[in-house]
C-alpha cells in the first residue's frame, strides 16, 4: 500500500494509459449507431469533415425585421399585406408576429426600405434591423435539416450559430456531398406550385390553382404514363376549390384537352419552382372528365406533378415534403473537400506527428545523452497524446486537421514542462527524498504559472466563433490540463526512482 | 551517445546597453515593417481570404502550372502545387464566387478536390473577431504574470518579450509574403502562451531562489534554452513535413511558431536578463 501511496501518479496514468487504448482500439465504447457508421475501421476515432470529406456552408437568412411594432389580432393580415405591397412583394414575404410585436420583410429590402413603407402605412415602430427572428430562423433550420435528409443526405447536421459579434448564422453541414449539390438543394425557397396557363379574354394568363398547403399526401417520385411524376393527393377543402378552378378556366372543355403549346398559348398545367416553369403538362381526357363531374374528383382527389426527369421529380417531391423555406440563404462562406482527398490527410497528418514527436526526441537524446532521463522523458510526453486520442474516442470527438495540430502542439508545450523538472531535479547530487520533493515543488510552480498562461491565453479561440480553431484551442487546453494535473507529476515520481535509486 | 550542451555564454561581460540593444532594435524595426504596412496596404498585416473574402481551390489535373491557371477567366492570386504526387495545384482567388470558379475548373477538365470560400462581409466579421481574441489573450496572459510577480519591473519584462514574441513574426509574415490566416492567428495565440514559459523560468529563478544573479540566470539559461530549442526543432519539423505534403494549417501554425520561439529565445536572454539585472542591482538600492 505505501508503494501506491508514494506512486499514485505513476500508477493512474498507466491506468489512463490503458484506458484510453481500450477506447482506442477496443470494441466501440460510444456504442450509439452513427458513432458506429462513422468510426474508422482500425480506431473509434470519429473523424470530421476535413478528414472524412463533405460540405460545410453557413449563410445568414436574408430579410430585415422591424421590432416594437402594435401587432394584433385584428390588424396582423391587413399589416402583412399593406406592408407586403408597399415593398412590391408578395404577401407571404411578410410575417407579423402578435406575440413578439415584429415584422419581418424576407426580401433583400434594405432597412431603410421597410422604415419608409412602416411611416407611409402609419404603423408605429421601435427599430428596424438586418435578419430575421429567432423563430424563423429555427424554422428555416427544421426546414433545411428536412430537405437534406429527404434528398438521402445521411449523416447530415444543420444547426443555428451565434457569433460574439451578434450575426447569426445557419451552418450546414454534409458529409461525403459535394458543395454544388447541397447548395442547389437549399438556394432556393424550393416552392412549389401549379399554375393554370390558358387564354381569357383573347390573353394568356397565370393563375395559382395548387400550393403546398392543398396537399394532404405526397408520395414518392415514379414513372406514370411515361411521365416522371410526384402522386399527390389534395386536402377535402383544396379538392371542389381546384375542380371548380378547372372547369371555370376551361380546362375541361374539349379545347382545354390535350392542347397545350406552352409557351405560345392553350390549355397548359404548369409545374412551377420558385416563379420557374420546370415543366408544362397538358389535360388528359381522363382527368378532364372526372374534373368536369366534380363529386368523382372531389371522393378520390389524386393528381400528378410531372416533371422532365426522375431527378427533377425528386427534387420537387423533397421540396413538397419539407415545404418552402420562409426566406432565402445569403451564402457567407462554404467548405467542400472530397472524401478521396481528405481520407489522405490521415496519414499525412500522422506521419507529420511521428515527424514532430521523432525530431523531439532526438534532441531530447541528444542534450541529456542519459537514457534514462530521456527514454521517461519522451514516453510522457508521448502518453499526454495517447489520453487525448482516447478522450478523443470516448466522447466522440470529430478530429480535424486542426485537432492534430493541437496535439502536435500538446506535445510542444509537454515536453518544454518535462526538461523543467529534469533540470530541476538533476542540478545536484540527490541524496534524500526530502531534497527532490522540495526541488519538485520548485519545478511545479514554474509549470503551474506556464501552465496557466497558456491556458489563458488559449481561451478566447475555445469560446470566439473563429472557423474551426476552436478545436485546436479546446485539445491543447485539455492537453495542458492532463500534463500538469496527471503525467508531468508522475515524470517526476519516474525520475525519482531512476535518479535516487529508491524504490 | 553523443550530447549538446547548451553553450556556455558570460552574460555579465556585455554591458547592459549592449545586451538591451540587439533586441530593442528588432523590436523597433519591426514596428517599423508594420507601420510601413498599414501606411502602404491600409492593414497592418496581409490578411488572407478567411479574412478578405476569396475562394481556395485544389484541383487535380496532369496539366502544367500555366495551363491550369489559363483555364479561368478571372485572375488568380496565387498558385502552388502540393502533395507527393505533383499533379495538385492549390489556387487562390480574390473572387467568391466558388460556383463559377468550380465550373471552370470542370470545364476544363480538372477534378476539384477541395474548396472553400468566404464573402468579404463574413471575412470582415472573422477579422474583428480575431484581433478581439488577440487582445484578450494579451491582456489576460499580462494579468496572469502580474499576479504571479506583484512586482512592476519583472512582470512588465515578461509582457515586454510577449509583445515582442508577437510583432517580430508578423512582421516577418509581411517580409516573407505570409498571408494572416486562421492558423497563423491560432500560432500567435499559442506563442503568447508558449513564449512565456522560459519568462517565466528566468524570473523565477532570479528572484524567487536563494544564489548569486548570474549563477541563477546561467542555471535558468541552461533549462530554458533547452526546452525552446526542442520546441523548436518539433515546430521545424512540422512545418517542412506539412508544407511537402500540402497541409496549409499546419504550416502556418508551424512557421510562425518557429519565428516567434526564435526572437523569444533573443528576448529572454538579451532584454529579460537586462531588465531584471537593472531591477536586481539597481532599480532595489533607488
Amino acid at each position: 500500500m505505501s508503494w501506491l501511496r508514494e506512486n499514485w501518479r505513476v500508477a493512474f496514468l498507466v491506468v489512463l494509459l490503458l484506458a484510453s487504448t481500450v477506447a482506442l482500439f477496443g470494441p466501440n465504447v460510444a456504442g450509439d449507431e452513427a458513432a458506429e457508421a462513422s468510426a474508422d475501421r482500425a480506431t473509434n476515432l470519429q473523424y470530421g469533415l476535413e478528414l472524412s470529406g463533405g460540405t460545410r456552408l453557413r449563410a445568414a437568412v436574408v430579410g430585415a425585421t422591424a421590432e416594437g411594432v402594435d401587432v394584433t389580432q385584428d390588424n396582423e393580415q391587413a399589416m402583412e399585406r399593406d406592408v407586403a405591397e408597399a415593398l412590391s412583394l408578395e404577401s407571404r414575404d411578410v410575417q407579423a408576429r402578435i406575440a413578439s410585436n415584429v415584422v419581418e420583410v424576407y426580401s433583400e429590402n434594405s432597412t431603410d426600405e421597410v422604415r419608409g413603407a412602416l411611416d407611409d402605412l402609419g404603423y408605429g415602430y421601435d427599430t428596424v434591423r438586418d435578419g430575421v427572428t429567432g423563430e424563423t430562423r429555427e424554422t428555416m433550420r427544421e426546414t433545411i435539416a428536412s430537405k437534406v435528409g429527404g434528398a438521402g443526405f445521411s449523416g447530415a447536421d444543420v444547426t443555428t450559430t451565434e457569433t460574439q459579434t451578434g450575426e447569426r448564422y445557419i451552418v450546414v453541414e454534409v458529409p461525403g456531398q459535394n458543395a454544388s449539390q447541397v447548395r442547389g438543394l437549399i438556394a432556393g425557397r424550393g416552392e412549389v406550385e401549379l399554375w393554370a396557363f390558358y387564354p381569357e379574354n383573347g390573353n394568356q394568363t397565370n393563375a395559382t390553382v395548387l400550393t403546398r398547403e392543398d396537399l394532404a399526401d405526397i408520395s414518392p417520385p415514379r414513372v406514370i404514363n411515361e411521365r416522371p411524376s410526384v402522386p399527390v393527393v389534395l386536402t377535402d377543402q383544396a379538392a371542389p376549390r381546384f375542380a371548380e378552378d378547372m372547369r371555370n378556366y376551361g380546362f375541361t372543355t374539349g379545347n382545354g384537352i390535350s392542347n397545350c403549346q406552352y409557351p405560345e398559348g392553350g390549355y397548359c398545367l404548369l409545374t412551377v419552382l420558385d416563379d420557374e416553369v420546370v415543366y408544362d403538362a397538358s389535360m388528359g381526357s381522363r382527368l378532364a372528365s372526372s374534373l368536369e363531374d366534380g363529386d368523382d374528383f372531389t371522393n378520390d382527389p389524386r393528381f400528378f406533378i410531372t416533371a422532365n426527369s426522375m431527378e427533377e421529380a425528386r427534387e420537387l417531391q423533397v421540396n413538397l415534403r419539407a415545404g418552402a423555406l420562409p426566406a432565402e440563404l445569403d451564402f457567407q462562406d462554404s467548405y467542400f473537400v472530397s472524401p478521396s482527398f481528405a481520407e489522405r490527410y490521415k496519414p499525412l497528418s500522422l506521419v507529420t506527428g511521428i515527424a514532430a514527436a521523432v525530431a523531439m526526441a532526438l534532441v531530447v537524446f541528444l542534450r541529456y545523452g542519459d537514457p534514462r532521463v530521456a527514454v521517461p522523458m519522451v514516453f510522457t510526453a508521448l502518453s499526454e497524446v495517447v489520453i487525448l486520442l482516447g478522450f478523443a474516442a470516448v466522447s466522440g470527438l470529430a478530429l480535424d486537421l486542426s485537432h492534430i495540430a493541437g496535439f502536435i502542439a500538446v506535445i510542444g508545450t509537454g515536453v518544454d514542462d518535462l526538461v523543467i523538472i529534469a533540470d530541476e531535479v538533476m542540478t545536484k547530487e540527490i541524496d534524500s527524498n526530502r531534497v527532490f520533493k522540495s526541488r519538485f515543488r520548485k519545478a511545479l510552480w514554474v509549470i503551474g504559472a506556464a501552465a496557466v498562461t497558456t491556458i489563458i491565453a488559449m481561451s478566447p479561440l475555445a469560446v470566439l466563433s473563429l472557423g474551426d480553431l476552436r478545436g485546436f484551442a479546446i485539445v491543447t487546453i485539455l492537453g495542458v490540463l492532463i500534463g500538469v494535473i496527471i503525467t508531468r507529476p508522475a515524470y517526476g515520481d519516474i525520475l525519482r526512482r531512476l535518479v535516487t535509486g529508491q524504490h | 551517445m553523443p550530447s549538446f550542451e547548451v553553450p556556455d555564454v558570460d552574460l555579465s561581460q556585455y554591458s547592459m546597453r549592449e545586451l538591451f540593444a540587439p533586441p530593442m532594435a528588432v523590436l523597433a524595426v519591426a514596428l517599423l515593417v508594420i507601420g510601413a504596412w498599414v501606411a502602404v496596404t491600409g492593414a497592418p498585416v496581409n490578411y488572407g481570404i478567411e479574412f478578405t473574402g476569396g475562394t481556395e481551390l485544389v484541383v487535380e489535373s496532369d496539366a502544367s502550372q500555366s495551363e491550369v491557371t489559363a483555364a479561368f477567366e478571372q485572375d488568380h492570386d496565387s498558385i502552388r502545387s502540393i502533395g507527393t504526387g505533383g499533379n495538385q495545384y492549390l489556387i487562390t482567388f480574390q473572387s467568391e464566387d466558388q460556383q463559377s470558379l468550380n465550373q471552370q475548373a470542370t470545364d476544363a477538365g480538372f477534378e476539384v478536390v477541395q474548396s472553400s470560400s468566404t464573402d468579404p462581409t463574413f471575412g470582415s466579421s472573422t477579422q474583428s473577431l480575431a484581433v478581439l481574441g488577440v487582445g484578450i489573450a494579451f491582456l489576460g496572459m499580462s494579468g496572469v504574470v502580474f499576479l504571479l510577480f506583484r512586482t512592476f519591473v519583472p512582470s512588465i519584462a515578461v509582457v515586454l518579450s510577449a509583445f515582442s514574441d508577437i510583432v517580430v513574426p508578423v512582421a516577418l509574415m509581411n517580409v516573407l509574403g505570409i498571408d494572416l490566416s486562421l492558423g497563423t492567428v491560432a500560432a500567435l495565440l499559442m506563442l503568447i502562451g508558449y513564449s512565456v514559459d522560459s519568462d517565466i523560468l528566468l524570473n523565477n529563478h532570479v528572484l524567487r531562489r536563494s544564489g548569486g544573479f548570474w549563477e541563477s540566470v546561467h542555471r535558468a539559461m541552461r533549462t530554458g534554452v533547452t526546452m525552446t530549442v526542442t520546441s523548436i526543432v518539433t515546430m521545424a519539423v512540422m512545418t517542412v513535413v506539412s508544407y511537402y505534403f500540402g497541409i496549409e494549417l499546419l504550416t502556418d501554425i508551424g512557421l510562425v511558431l518557429v519565428f516567434g520561439l526564435t526572437t523569444d529565445l533573443m528576448n529572454t536572454y538579451m532584454m529579460n536578463v537586462t531588465l531584471l539585472r537593472w531591477y536586481k542591482f539597481e532599480g532595489v538600492a533607488r
